[in-house]
């Protein structure tokens, strides 16, 4: 239905130019057109034509303007469905879909079988999940145009993800029956692929073999159907079937994992030996390839196991082939098959040393390279380094190098076991040195910056990964439009470390808005995929956006940020303190003067760099200023560290950052801690109990949630017996509570925890702590300093980390006044870990030994 | 490690390993559109853990200038760490299998650096391809590209035709001519 109020022929001529225009993004013409009808007196007011002046606008970047254009228009004409629908486009493109939703709903009041708003209302209906809703829409569409495949397949699409199978069948079969398939006609395939996930996820698997079978010579993605029938055979206990079908597909890709797997449960081998059997007779077919030579080494056992780790390994360090040690990682998992690789490999050692072969008794064999020697030493460097033996690890790296100086990977493995000895700033310089001898190596400079983002040097990291970026644009620019997250999170633990709370927290939502980007981009596909055909990969991709900050560079921006924020909670930034160098309460003396060293230097560098930055930007002026002025997405307000790290609700911004963990990451019990900890700082009884609840669930032991889980024990019985919770409250508190302690007291359920996790350095310092907490006279304080400060070789978790933690609650007060103890803990661990730094106890003559390189002897 | 067809899920930790590891970097639309247009040609090698360590993104060419259907890699990469294990090659032949099975890809055409001469030695000496042509400045920093080709005509006869060849003519020995003639036939056609 047209507005009442038309244009006459010329006007009206004008302004079909100007919708050609808005199509064609030449937005200038556009506005030119519009100025030549508003003009007219008779016509300054034309709703429509405001409406469309103010959309071009907005794609010009003026978006003030284009509010108040599109609004003025919509006021003088309130019956265009024109208008309405530009407003929902304005709404659209600042992704306010509840609102855009709502003018399209009001434009199809006007002209209700309006083409082009429905199919706008119902891509903003699936982008929105308001399923409901495009299954309506989806209907009127098709009832509009029949002869549409993407008419037939939206609906369809509709009852699917409503889980309403039946009649998300019968569409696809209705429509499946108008088609006529030529040869090789890939997007048919994909229709009857489509119907046969629909039948699958139905749970009608007897209908979708047969459904498979009849279709078989229309579906041209071979590799689908037969990974699909090997499925349906298995599920159908049709085992023998299954059998040939994971054999085709062995044959087909014998290094497919999943393959092995499918004719295991086909064949269902009783023993070890005809297990191994089904391995050897893939390799006997394909001698090249990996899967059946290292699968069997998961499961075999003793000689066998023996004899083919044996040749696994012979084969690895005669070809040379620097990944070994990793592919056999999960091998590691049973400690007796690590004694039988160290045995073999020291017994290679010697014999390679001695004779240039694995084995003396040997004789006849070829002499090997001088490379398998080197590889072996690089092999056991990686096998020392898993088992914690630090020293042999050293040793075996140090002997590579000697054997061979300029080996690029003995420089990062040897830069990886600084690393793991807690010595960051060595590995730098180790992997630095790496790094330099082959510069035009992506991957090592990545790794190299990386390290350097571990030891805090910011502004070395962003040089390093400036060889690779665009030029013309800072790294950091750059590494932040191609959304490097690994990047952009290391950086913010880096700046967290460094206590720079702003500049953390804008890695972070730059983070952040990396994901709601992601999800922004399915828009496009919503109709592409329709018209591909690519229906399954379609609902792939849908899934994955409903749960996309389930990804782990989610969780860690999201856990720096709940930190930072918690900590501007408890300590907000007041108006002249600019970020705060660092939080000195977590660090030793030695490292807090090493700190503020380094951030002197960095300082400098920074303003440097800013200058830098000044000097292009003003060269890059003009051709930024073009590219802003045709932008469709909305622009985002820019992220400015000093306004973030004074954010006037801290607690809410971290709850943003939470509510995605809780939803998507539940299985983590980080999250529940980060819960409990913003709720315990609002104050809210239930949702801590909550919190806690689900941590247990997760891990009940773990040590950092046992502190919170006695705490709450001792609030809610001070609250209680202060008495000022509401009853409904209390009702609700005593019967979880209950559950969640029986009715045992604090100090009891301390000594319970400790006493089934008493070999844990982390679980002992967690129960000293509250033993102290919970009495802190001096009898307790020595029996939990005992139980926090003990290293000796029974307990598990004895490692730079899990001891530094224990060195910082020390410094920290948590069990007491105890500095005589503290220091002889710090020497204990020095010994223990010689390259941590910080368990080295600064003396007067410090400096002048770290001059002399003699740093710990 | 494992090689599998590549799924949506994978999309972005292919976006990871491909910055990790190369200076040709794209925004994850991009992988969307590659994973979203041709499921079927994307390929990703995973450690156990479950760990993306090298992947090919491929596609086909939309509109080619030569009207055969073929495919192109858009990007390939197998981390340093993960290197001398002969991934490269096991991801690029699934890929390539795929192109000729789902859309009747004649060859398959990539671009790479002139200078990349560790890329170059993989894709002439281990994989098969042939220079094609030089694109002058093809790269943002205004390196030149060879743009190289690989015949995927090896591809056609997977072994599967093969082993029915062979059973066809297996029955032939105890069968009429007539009927063999007639299977031959039909495993030609398909």
């Amino acid at each position: 239905m047209p507005s009442k109020n038309t244009l006459p022929p010329k006007e009206n001529a004008l302004f079909k130019r100007i919708l050609k225009c808005y199509e064609q993004k030449q937005y200038r013409n556009g506005l030119k057109f519009s100025k030549q009808i508003l003009t007219n007196p008779k016509f300054s007011e034309h709703g429509e034509t405001l409406a469309m002046k103010g959309l071009t606008l907005n794609c010009l970047g003026r978006k003030e303007e284009a509010y108040d254009y599109v609004r003025r228009g919509l006021r003088n004409d309130l019956q265009s469905h024109v208008c309405w629908h530009v407003y929902g486009l304005l709404q659209r493109s600042d992704r306010k879909y509840d609102e855009a939703i709502k003018c399209y709903r009001n434009a199809l009041r006007w002209d209700k079988d309006n083409l082009q708003i429905l199919r706008d209302l119902s891509l903003l209906q699936i982008q929105m999940r308001d399923l409901e809703g495009y299954k309506e829409t989806r209907y009127q569409l098709l009832a509009l145009r029949p002869g549409q495949r993407a008419s037939w397949i939206g609906y369809a699409m509709a009852f699917h993800l409503l889980k309403e199978f039946d009649m998300a069948l019968k569409i696809v079969e209705a429509f499946r029956n108008t088609q006529t398939p030529k040869t090789m006609d890939y997007e048919h395939g994909e229709l009857l692929l489509y119907q046969n996930l629909l039948l699958r996820e139905s749970g009608k698997m007897q209908e979708a073999l047969d459904h498979l079978e009849k279709f078989d010579s229309q579906i041209v993605d071979r590799l689908t159907v037969s990974e699909t029938r090997g499925e349906i055979y298995l599920k159908l206990g049709r085992y023998k079937d299954a059998a040939v079908i994971y054999t085709d597909l062995i044959n087909r890709n014998p290094e497919n994992w999943d393959y092995f797997k499918g004719l295991e449960s086909a064949t269902k081998p009783e023993t070890e030996e005809i297990r191994w059997k089904l391995y050897t007779d893939v390799e006997s077919r394909f001698p090249r390839a990996s899967a059946p030579k290292r699968i069997p080494l998961n499961f075999t056992t003793g000689d066998l196991f023996r004899c083919l780790v044996d040749k696994y390994l012979r084969n690895g360090f005669h070809k040379g082939v620097p990944p070994l040690f990793i592919t056999l990682k999960t091998v590691y998992q049973d400690k007796s098959k690590i004694a039988v690789i160290q045995e073999l490999c020291l017994g290679y050692v010697e014999s390679l040393r001695d004779n240039a072969l694995f084995n003396a008794a040997d004789e006849n064999c070829e002499k090997e390279p001088p490379t398998a020697l080197l590889w072996v030493y690089y092999y056991l460097a990686q096998h020392y380094d898993y088992i914690g033996n630090a020293q042999q690890a050293l040793h075996y790296i140090d002997t590579a190098i000697q054997h061979t100086p300029l080996l690029i990977e003995l420089y990062v493995l040897k830069a990886k076991l600084y690393k793991h000895a807690g010595d960051i700033e060595e590995a730098v310089r180790l992997i630095d040195e790496g790094q330099s001898l082959d510069t035009a190596d992506r991957y090592i400079n990545s790794k190299c910056a990386k390290y350097m983002l571990r030891a805090n040097m910011i502004q070395e990291a962003a040089d390093m990964c400036s060889k690779f970026t665009r030029e013309g644009v800072s790294a950091t620019d750059n590494l932040n439009e191609m959304q490097c997250m690994w990047f952009q999170t290391e950086c913010a633990a880096a700046y967290q470390r460094l206590g720079k709370w702003g500049e953390a927290l804008k890695k972070c939502h730059e983070v952040d808005r990396h994901f709601t980007e992601i999800i922004e981009d399915q828009f496009d596909f919503h109709t592409y995929c329709m018209r591909k055909m690519t229906l399954r990969a379609y609902v792939g991709l849908l899934r994955l956006e409903d749960v996309l900050r389930r990804h782990p560079f989610y969780f860690k921006a999201a856990k720096i940020a709940i930190e930072i924020y918690l900590h501007l909670h408890d300590h907000p930034l007041s108006d002249n303190d600019a970020d705060k160098l660092f939080d000195a309460d977590n660090l030793t003396p030695s490292e807090m003067k090493k700190l503020k060293n380094k951030q002197r230097k960095q300082q400098k560098k920074l303003e440097k760099e800013k200058e830098k930055q000044k000097e292009l930007e003003k060269k890059d002026h003009t051709n930024k200023k073009q590219q802003d002025q045709d932008q469709d997405g909305p622009k985002e307000e820019e992220l400015v560290p000093e306004k973030l790290a004074k954010a006037e609700n801290p607690l809410d911004q971290a709850i943003k950052f939470l509510k995605p963990l809780q939803l998507l990451a539940p299985e983590r019990i980080k999250t529940h801690i980060c819960a409990y900890e913003i709720y315990s700082r609002k104050d809210k009884l239930l949702l801590m109990l909550q919190s806690l609840k689900r941590g247990c669930q997760v891990d009940r032991d773990n040590p950092q949630l046992h502190i919170y889980y006695l705490r709450f024990h001792i609030l809610v019985k001070q609250r209680k017996s202060a008495g000022t919770l509401p009853e409904s409250v209390i009702k609700v508190l005593d019967i979880e509570m209950e559950k969640l302690y029986g009715n045992k007291d604090s100090t009891t359920l301390n000594d319970e925890f400790l006493s089934r996790n008493q070999n844990s350095v982390l679980h002992r310092a967690s129960a000293a702590r509250m033993m102290y907490e919970l009495n802190p006279d001096p009898n307790s304080q020595a029996k939990a300093l005992q139980l926090a400060t003990a290293v000796n070789s029974d307990l598990s978790g004895v490692s730079p980390k899990n001891c530094r933690d224990v060195l910082e609650f020390m410094c920290r007060g948590d069990l007491g006044k105890c500095e005589a103890e503290t220091l002889s803990y710090q020497e204990q661990c020095h010994k223990l870990f010689p390259h941590v730094p910080s368990f080295h106890i600064p003396s007067s003559q410090s400096e002048q030994i770290v001059t002399n390189g003699n740093m710990w002897s | 490690m494992n090689i599998r067809n590549a799924k949506p899920d994978d999309l972005m930790n292919m976006q990871h390993c491909n910055l990790l590891c190369l200076p040709e970097n794209y925004q994850m639309k991009y992988y969307f559109y590659h994973g979203l247009s041709w499921p079927q040609l994307s390929y990703v090698a995973e450690d156990e853990g479950g760990k993306i360590v090298g992947y090919v993104l491929a596609k086909m060419e939309e509109d080619p200038e030569d009207s055969v259907p073929h495919g192109h890699i858009t990007s390939l990469a197998v981390k340093r760490s993960y290197r001398r294990l002969g991934l490269a090659k096991k991801l690029m032949d699934q890929a390539s299998r795929a192109m000729v099975e789902c859309f009747d890809a004649k060859y398959v055409s990539l671009h790479v650096r002139k200078s990349n001469r560790a890329a170059l030695h993989l894709y002439t000496e281990t994989l098969k391809f042939e220079i094609s042509e030089v694109e002058p400045k093809y790269y943002a920093d205004g390196e030149d590209a060879y743009a190289m080709r690989r015949d995927l005509s090896e591809f056609k006869a997977v072994p599967k035709d093969k082993e029915t060849c062979a059973y066809a003519v297996e029955q032939a020995k105890k069968a009429e001519i007539s009927t063999v003639m007639s299977n031959l036939e039909k495993v030609t056609v398909s």
